[in-house]
């Protein structure tokens, strides 16, 4: 895979100021990146506060500010995160170059919020997962058998 | 009052998951087709009897399947197929109990016929298994009807009393084709540069196939459900529920305009009570299209089901009012299910989506003011981004 120039931090948040798709506020030091806006997931959903988070080194991390999801999950565990306390989510398999460096968060990190969140709220009726997506557990199944190991 | 754009998008995709939701209820059209293929087969057997009073006659469908607003019965698999036996002049004179025993006993005579038949109050039913019932009523002319009425048995067979389906069926179907009239069209608020919308996607414009007709299923169903839950209560009779929606839908769309179709369903509902007439003592919602039929008439004798008719319009209401309000996937898929129960909230969830996760495996998704979109060639796309591929990752 060709690969690009790797994004500054700086990049970033301009991208993310100057999309109208996720029109927010945020903080720009000079290694980090805070960005916090709203998302509705779609013209059915409520709105949420997503908030990314971005240094020069490391995966960005994306975190639901409001409103509560263990509250609207009524104790169920959520699905598809990192952590639970405030929900840090996950959004796509490390390693897979499905985000790198050189992606703009603003168009890919913003659609996959919302996408998860879509997703969030049919599993809140459902109770079923309808996004796809992997486990650590079948990483280490696909190891096994002996494909390509992915970086985590 | 203009609503916006988003607002707009909400109310039309909540009318895509209602319209999907009544096609699911409904007599599809290969049932209608098979069940079609019968009654006519019925028909025929019972006009090739020699007897004289048969001679001539006819059958058709009447009721909700000649309307087209069937909603399937809850906690059956058959849907009920209401027909009229209508025989001729020359079986005037005689009462209903021999007329309809002459019906019975024709059908009897066919040994497929006679295994399926299931004698009711004033019908007789054929009962196909898992697919629908053809329920057999018969009726003779009514001479005192100016409007070429039918006279059908009472429930006792004691008497015969005044109906006329196929007239009914007429003014039905006149009313359904009124269209109501929208304060501003979605293709005048796609083409104007200048609005939000027309740079953002557009979702997919899905109305309801016929307003009235998807309202009176609506409204049927949700009966059903309410009254399910109220097994010491009797529910309103469907053409109570359709004639006061087929005359409130007349009114409204003849007097009034509207933001969208969702508005009129609820302004429709709404207006239902108005066109129930008490004097004081007596109940009466008369058919406009004979003479001497009230259809509200058992509420005269058992005044406790105008004051469960009313209960459930409040309920109807309420639920169609939060339905255009309440935000949240899953709550609006909880207030479908206590609406109109768990089957039809699925498929309409489902409906939602299977959209996006179709158009997010073929790459066509995208992301913008008004949330995700399946959007399509045509769409202008601007001001939105597209989704990526993904896989979800973690525990």
């Amino acid at each position: 895979m060709r690969r690009g120039r790797a994004l500054t931090i700086a990049q970033q948040f301009f991208a993310l100021r100057n999309n109208p798709i996720c029109a927010g506020e945020g903080q720009l030091r000079r290694e980090h990146l805070i960005w916090k806006f709203d998302v509705r997931p779609s013209d059915m959903s409520r709105s949420y506060r997503a908030r990314i988070e971005l240094s020069q080194k490391g995966s960005p991390m994306v975190f639901i500010d409001g409103p509560d999801l263990h509250v609207l999950a009524e104790g169920r565990k959520l699905p598809h995160v990192y952590s639970d306390h405030p929900p840090r989510l996950c959004l796509y398999l490390p390693g897979a170059f499905e985000w790198m460096r050189e992606h703009r968060l603003d168009l890919t990190i913003v659609p996959w919020i919302a996408l998860w969140l879509f997703y969030f709220e049919e599993w809140l009726w459902s109770d079923d997962w309808k996004g796809g997506g992997m486990h650590p557990g079948d990483l280490e199944a696909a190891r096994r058998v002996g494909r390509e190991p992915i970086a985590c | 009052m203009l609503i916006g754009p988003n607002e707009q998008f909400r109310r039309a995709s909540l009318t895509g998951a209602l319209e999907i939701m009544c096609e699911e209820l409904e007599l599809s059209p290969t049932q209608a087709k098979d069940a079609k293929t019968h009654y006519e087969a019925s028909g025929g057997w019972l006009a090739d009897s020699t007897h004289p009073a048969l001679q001539g006659i006819s059958i058709y469908v009447q009721g909700s399947a000649a309307i087209g607003t069937t909603v399937k019965p809850i906690g059956r698999a058959e849907h009920d197929v209401d027909l009229i036996a209508r025989l001729t002049m020359s079986a005037r004179g005689y009462s209903p109990a021999f007329v309809k025993k002459l019906v019975g006993d024709r059908l009897k005579e066919h040994l497929t016929y006679e295994r399926l038949l299931v004698e009711m109050c004033r019908c007789w039913r054929l009962d196909y298994a898992s697919k629908f019932h053809l329920d057999i009523t018969p009726s003779i002319p009514n001479v005192d009807c100016p409007y070429g009425g039918e006279l059908v048995p009472d429930k006792e067979l004691s008497a015969w009393k005044a109906s006329n389906p196929r007239g009914y069926k007429a003014l039905f179907d006149k009313r359904a084709t009124l269209a109501p009239r929208f304060r501003v069209s979605k293709s005048a608020f796609a083409a104007d540069e200048s609005s939000r919308a027309s740079v953002e996607p557009y979702p997919e414009a899905m109305g309801f196939k016929g307003i009235l007709r998807r309202t009176v299923q609506i409204a049927k169903r949700h009966r059903d459900v309410h009254f399910s839950r109220r097994p010491n209560e009797c529910a309103p009779i469907s053409v109570i529920i359709t004639t006061l929606l087929s005359r409130s839908y007349e009114r409204c769309v003849t007097q009034r305009v509207y933001d969208d179709e969702l508005e009129v369903l609820t302004d429709v509902i709404a207006g239902m009570p108005e066109f129930i007439d008490f004097d004081g003592r007596v109940w009466s919602i008369e058919n406009e299209t004979t003479v001497g039929e009230n259809f509200a008439e058992k509420w005269n004798v058992y005044p406790d089901r105008a004051g469960s008719f009313y209960a459930w319009h409040k309920k109807l209401l309420e639920d169609v009012v939060t339905l255009r309000s309440i935000e949240g996937l899953d709550r609006i898929a909880r207030r479908l299910d206590d609406a109109f129960g768990e089957r039809p909230a699925e498929i309409a969830i489902a409906h939602i989506e299977d959209a996006i996760s179709a158009s997010r495996a073929s790459g066509t998704l995208r992301y913008g003011a008004t949330g995700l979109v399946a959007a399509t060639a045509a769409t202008p796309v601007a001001a939105s981004a597209a989704v990526a591929r993904n896989t979800f990752f973690g525990r």
